[in-house]
């Protein structure tokens, strides 16, 4: 297990570091500069003067040299929007985003586990077929169209659910704030969790270990949730893994839209500004942030299937 | 499959958002009183107004990151030492009056004495030399708006209420350069600071300044609040605290006023114009601006250097049906770069270009463009008159510009449409000037003057972008500058609008409106575009 750790940790680096010289590389290679430099209005002087203060003149090599030096020593440098630490920023807007990809992930497994496993039990009957039909229509619909109809009939013509993420007084309120945000998210999430589900079970309950559980005459809820369930969450654990990090970069709709001040947003703020020091302190985060997520992942996989004990 | 349930599913949300659409938003008014909807005229005292801003502001109107957003704040926060006034014309802000030496080299500003800023500390002429001495006229810091102060040498302190302006040539618009976005920052505050654009203490966590409201709390992409200055010099303000919600999607912040969640904003996007306009609790107000759309040629390039090619381009576009169709009808066609706002300056006898494409199509002719082998594509001398439109994904841009290139295909153009992401194009078009056309829109202070963007001096590398060189108009730009006497810029503004209107340094398309949202519990807001609202926000007050 131990060299598994070191091993993966050793990868993970390595992993980062070519992350991070694609982005910076890619960045600079992209036509346009600081938004600060880029007014329409700016003169020839102006704009020197702000490369100079930037320090953009030096070759991006010398550039990507001292970056990396000083992310090693923790400092990720002062965005080149605002002029704040790149890691305040980072962390004022962390928060929001985990806690929404938190509930939404929270809300998808418990209903995509739950639907799943009701799919797979009526294997096409109806309540099957309605499951699928929501399925699909979760994943079809375009998260921003559906976020803006919610706003619409949630907030201005019900007047239920503010639109936006407001300082609420109780918890009430704050459960208010989320259930929009993550419902929207959660039409993305939750199909995929319950059609990997759904065919886990369908897998797992045609094994012949199954059949020996009914066969032994145990109840079918003990063989559904001791034996075929267990067994059918492996494939569904890997998939967490992967929707975790996803979420904490992907949200930028749902935070644009509901005004959530997030990741997402923030990613697009900082490419649109080419503010380079803000998007190569979100890359390395959230790079980080997958690689440790579908490290855990891997451990628990490990624990759940004991065929996969002997992973490293 | 995935098609129809899409459809289905849009169908059904659709008919359910629009049958519960009449309780919209007259129905429970989170910020209206019902007991205060009487028609009193008597200014009442307290309550919040919800203004949305897209993205984070900077708390600093000189920073080079200060956009749209950081404006509408710093107006509030911080004060000019002058201000636009209701006639469009400067007003008092910080400074009491101001007068032009005879040679017009020396400007004189007599500030208001008694002013504090928000922490106590009086402001003095000192505030205003290091505005502009150390940030403004410091060319190493590259602040925003530095070009427009190019003719200041100097700004130094006669006593602690007075202050001059020292040019370096005749500036006859400085006090309406001062009214737009050049508020003043406290030097005390400034003290040791080595790099003002880092200064993250004051620029992103507590500024200070005169306005009639000051910082109180903020989150960074959430939401900003400022609350009553009660030493502000004017009196204090009637309204508690004003509260600005960064909301960076149209959509949102249009659902959030039609619920009450906000109060005014400017709208850019007339796509929910009928909406807002049928809600009951809101107005839409219209107002002129000094901004107007404009095609840029490349005047190095021989093709558009004829002006009748520019004149026929002009009279094969339908200006009017762009401006119904884009604009929803808020705009006028524009002749020069003198805007009808600017009603002592503006010139409406100007030779016009109507849509004709029989008269596009002689003039071509005349310039020797025709096409001969057939092919639907003008041509002289064998050679195809065939050319690249950029245009910046931005607003209503790139739609606008597929309407121009459909008209000018019309009489026989060859014009190829290249979109290009902002930031891609100010590389492109303004930084490398390489485009053959380009579509794009200017907004100044409310003053005729214009040189920055038509002088020769700034073809190529400055504001003038089509690189239109003429003595003539250079020297009418000039003289505008120095002379001081209304009626005598007035004389040599209409001649540099005839000239533009004749002789097309740019292809003038439209002077849009702006159009404001307002809440209908908002009182005493002048008639003003939602920017120069701002300005008066210490006499507004909530029913």
């Amino acid at each position: 297990m131990l060299q598994f750790v070191i091993r993966r940790f050793g990868q993970s680096i390595v992993l980062v570091l070519i992350v991070t010289i694609i982005t910076f590389f890619l960045m600079n290679l992209a036509p346009g500069g600081p938004s600060s430099m880029m007014r329409m209005d700016a003169t020839e002087a102006e704009r020197e003067a702000i490369a100079e203060q930037l320090g953009l003149n030096d070759p991006v090599i010398v550039r990507y040299g001292s970056w990396l030096i000083n992310a090693f020593q923790g400092d990720l440098g002062l965005s080149l929007s605002s002029g704040q630490p790149v890691l305040d920023r980072i962390v004022e807007r962390f928060p929001h985003t985990f806690n929404l990809a938190i509930w939404t992930v929270f809300f998808s497994v418990i209903i995509g586990i739950v639907l799943g496993i009701i799919s797979a039990k009526n294997r096409n009957t109806w309540k099957d077929h309605l499951i699928n039909f929501g399925s699909v229509i979760g994943l079809s619909v375009p998260s921003f169209w559906l976020a803006i109809m919610f706003i619409l009939l949630f907030s201005v013509n019900l007047q239920w659910l503010p639109s936006s993420l407001v300082t609420g007084d109780s918890i009430w309120d704050t459960i208010k704030m989320y259930i929009m945000p993550v419902l929207i998210l959660s039409t993305a999430t939750l199909p995929t969790i319950v059609r990997f589900t759904r065919s886990s079970m369908l897998e797992v309950v045609s094994q012949n270990y199954v059949r020996t559980a009914r066969a032994k005459g145990l109840k079918e809820r003990t063989v559904v949730y001791s034996h075929a369930l267990r067994n059918a969450l492996i494939p569904v654990i890997s998939i967490i893994g992967v929707l975790i990090p996803r979420m904490l970069s992907g949200t930028v709709i749902v935070e644009s839209v509901f005004g959530w001040p997030g990741m997402g947003r923030l990613i697009v703020e900082a490419a649109q500004a080419r503010d380079y020091n803000l998007v190569m302190g979100v890359t390395v985060v959230v790079t980080i942030l997958v690689v440790l997520s579908n490290f855990i992942v891997d451990i628990i996989y490990s624990k759940v299937d004991p065929r996969v004990k002997n992973i490293g | 499959m995935k098609k129809y349930l899409f459809i289905m599913m849009a169908f059904l949300l659709t008919v359910l958002v629009a049958c519960s659409d009449d309780s919209a938003s007259n129905d429970t008014d989170q910020n209206t009183d019902s007991e205060d909807s009487s028609e009193s005229t008597e200014p009442k005292q307290g309550g919040n107004v919800n203004i949305p801003i897209v993205g984070d502001p900077i708390f600093n109107p000189w920073h080079p990151n200060a956009y749209a957003e950081s404006n509408i704040v710093n107006r509030v926060l911080f004060q000019g030492l002058t201000k636009p006034g209701l006639d469009n014309l400067p007003a008092p802000s910080l400074a009491e009056d101001w007068t032009p030496s005879e040679d017009g080299l020396v400007w004189t500003f007599n500030l208001k004495e008694g002013v504090k800023w928000h922490d106590g500390v009086e402001f003095t002429a000192d505030d205003v030399a290091f505005t502009f001495n150390d940030l403004v006229l410091n060319a190493s810091l590259g602040s925003n708006g530095a070009s427009n102060y190019k003719a200041v040498k100097e700004v130094v302190v006669v006593d602690p209420h007075t202050v001059e302006f020292h040019l370096d040539r005749p500036f006859a618009s400085l006090p309406a350069y001062l009214a737009f976005n050049s508020e003043i920052l406290p030097a005390h505050k400034f003290e040791g600071v080595e790099n003002p654009w880092e200064y993250t203490e004051f620029n992103k966590e507590a500024p200070v300044g005169t306005g009639a409201f000051q910082f109180d709390t903020y989150t960074s992409g959430q939401s900003l609040t400022l609350k009553r200055f009660d030493d502000y010099h004017n009196g204090a303000a009637n309204i508690e605290t004003v509260t600005f919600k960064i909301l960076p999607d149209v959509n949102t912040q249009i659902a959030q006023v039609l619920s009450n969640e906000l109060d005014a904003f400017a709208l850019e996007d007339t796509s929910s114009l009928k909406r807002l306009e049928s809600a009951d609790n809101l107005e839409i107000v219209t107002s002129d601006t000094t901004r107007y759309f404009w095609i840029a040629t490349d005047l190095t390039n021989p093709l558009f250097q004829d002006v009748k090619v520019r004149q026929a381009m002009l009279h094969a576009i339908d200006r009017q049906a762009i401006i119904d169709s884009v604009l929803s009808g808020y705009g006028t066609i524009a002749n020069s770069a003198i805007t009808p706002d600017q009603e002592g300056y503006f010139k409406e006898d100007l030779p016009t270009y109507e849509y004709n494409v029989d008269k596009a199509k002689a003039l071509l002719k005349e310039a020797g463009w025709e096409d001969t082998n057939g092919d639907g594509i003008l041509d002289k001398d064998g050679k195809d008159f065939s050319f690249e439109f950029d245009i910046a994904l931005q607003g209503d841009l790139e739609q606008m510009a597929v309407l121009v290139q459909q008209y000018l295909i019309e009489v026989g153009f060859d014009v190829k449409l290249n979109t290009l992401e902002w930031n891609a194009m100010i590389q492109k078009n303004i930084i490398e000037r390489d485009f053959d056309m380009i579509l794009n829109w200017w907004a100044y202070p409310t003053d005729p003057d214009v040189l920055a963007q038509y002088h020769s001096s700034n073809a190529g590398t400055g504001n003038n972008i089509p690189g239109y060189q003429n003595e003539e108009l250079d020297a009418l730009l000039e003289q505008g500058q120095s002379v001081g006497d209304p009626a005598e810029r007035k004389e040599i503004y209409d001649q540099v609008q005839v000239h533009m209107a004749e002789n097309l340094p740019y292809l003038y398309l439209w002077y849009p409106q702006a159009l404001s949202v307002r809440s209908d519990r908002l009182q005493n807001v002048p008639d003003l575009h939602f920017g120069g609202t701002l300005h008066y926000i210490n006499e507004w007050w909530v029913k």
